[in-house]
């Protein structure tokens, strides 16, 4: 076919695109994601007593800290998803995610006596907690590179890997409302390392599965 | 790209020939000029900008946007190389028009990114840089020491390149 034909055909009839497209296939996946997330939790693990969890300081640092990441994240994203844009207010979000939890964790472990520093570092649940939090991100990231393949990432790993991130930290705030964990180097160590191994596996996945 | 955006035929197809010249002049630069699968890449671009048009965001400027796709096609295709067999062309003759960047949507961009500059700065940038004035006639028509126009004009675009790599590409 030539060119010129190509063209006429379509532009023979084109329809108006509604403005906001990152945000009408970003969103409903999101939700979708935390839906499933959220039921897998009430049937697997169940809520910790919330009432009293709202009291503790752990509580908030700990969403603080997934929901900036998320935040950031989320950013990437949307910047990702489009063809030639890129986000640096993305990194200042997660930069600030990361040195808060870490600079949490340094002052907690400085306050703590040594012999009990590395039960605070390894809580209870160290050995499960990065698995869980990958579960739990799971329906995040299938929603998420659904809803990606119908935009138009053009570095595909990269993207691929800021939907890891985002759906890593929305499992792990997801897992935050059974985790009674309250240590700051807890968090910091074993949520980010599920966290990163959600972008990791998103850099993965989205180098194939993000292509159109 | 607005107006096809919005659902105006001619505008569309109007932007997309734009783009389709763009488009081969950028292929035929890295792939070379007389590449078998030239045409079919230029036009499995103009496909993808058709079908995912409502990923451009109109408050950004336009050649980034369709720079990014061609390059995303063109690594697509280096991807695929191996598996593919090529169809040779069957119309090959009216291909060769080249890339002008003096066209529509390039010249909005470059518009849009003078018109951040001041009044005065930006007459001289469109008179040397656009026009093709030499400095001293450009310092004749504005009043300027030849001097001064070099030095605004130096400014000028080294804001518009910060303002460019500022742009998040």
């Amino acid at each position: 076919m030539k060119t010129s034909e190509l063209i006429a055909s379509l532009s023979a009839a084109v329809e108006p695109v509604p403005p906001m497209a990152v945000a009408r296939r970003i969103v409903p996946a999101l939700a979708a994601g935390g839906v499933v997330a959220f039921a897998l939790l009430l049937v697997w693990l169940g809520l910790r007593p919330l009432d009293i969890a709202v009291h503790t300081r752990a509580f908030w640092m700990k969403g603080g800290y997934t929901l900036t990441l998320a935040l950031g994240a989320l950013m990437l994203v949307a910047a990702l998803s489009r063809p030639g844009r890129s986000s640096r207010w993305a990194w200042v979000f997660i930069g600030a995610a990361l040195v808060f939890v870490f600079s949490m964790a340094g002052m907690q472990l400085a306050r703590t006596p040594a012999s009990e520093r590395m039960t605070m570092w390894l809580g209870e649940t160290w050995n499960l907690c990065p698995f869980r939090i990958a579960a739990f991100s799971a329906p995040f990231l299938v929603g998420l590179i659904i809803a990606m393949r119908r935009l138009a990432p053009t570095r595909l790993a990269e993207a691929g890997a800021a939907a890891g991130l985002l759906a890593g930290a929305l499992g792990a705030t997801t897992y935050e409302l059974f985790c009674q964990e309250s240590a700051a180097a807890f968090v910091a160590t074993w949520y980010t390392l599920g966290i990163v191994a959600c972008a990791g596996v998103g850099a993965i996945v989205g180098a194939r599965l993000l292509r159109w | 790209m607005i107006k096809g955006l919005s659902g105006d035929g001619r505008a569309h197809a109007a932007l997309l020939s734009e783009a389709a010249s763009y488009l081969r002049g950028y292929f035929a630069r890295r792939i070379g000029a007389d590449a078998a699968d030239l045409e079919d890449l230029v036009q499995e671009t103009l496909l993808a900008i058709h079908l995912k048009r409502d990923t451009y965001d109109q408050s950004q400027l336009f050649t980034p946007w369709l720079y990014a796709i061609a390059r995303y096609k063109l690594m697509d295709s280096f991807r695929r190389a191996g598996s593919r067999k090529t169809v040779p062309l069957d119309e090959a003759d009216e291909l060769f028009t080249t890339e002008n960047p003096e066209e529509g949507a390039v010249r909005r961009d470059v518009g849009a990114l003078l018109a951040r500059l001041p009044a005065r700065q930006r007459r001289l940038m469109e008179d040397v840089k656009i026009t093709g004035l030499s400095m001293e006639e450009a310092a004749q028509k504005s009043g300027m020491s030849v001097t001064a126009v070099k030095v605004s004009v130096h400014r000028g675009m080294k804001r518009l390149q910060q303002e460019v790599s500022d742009e998040d590409l």
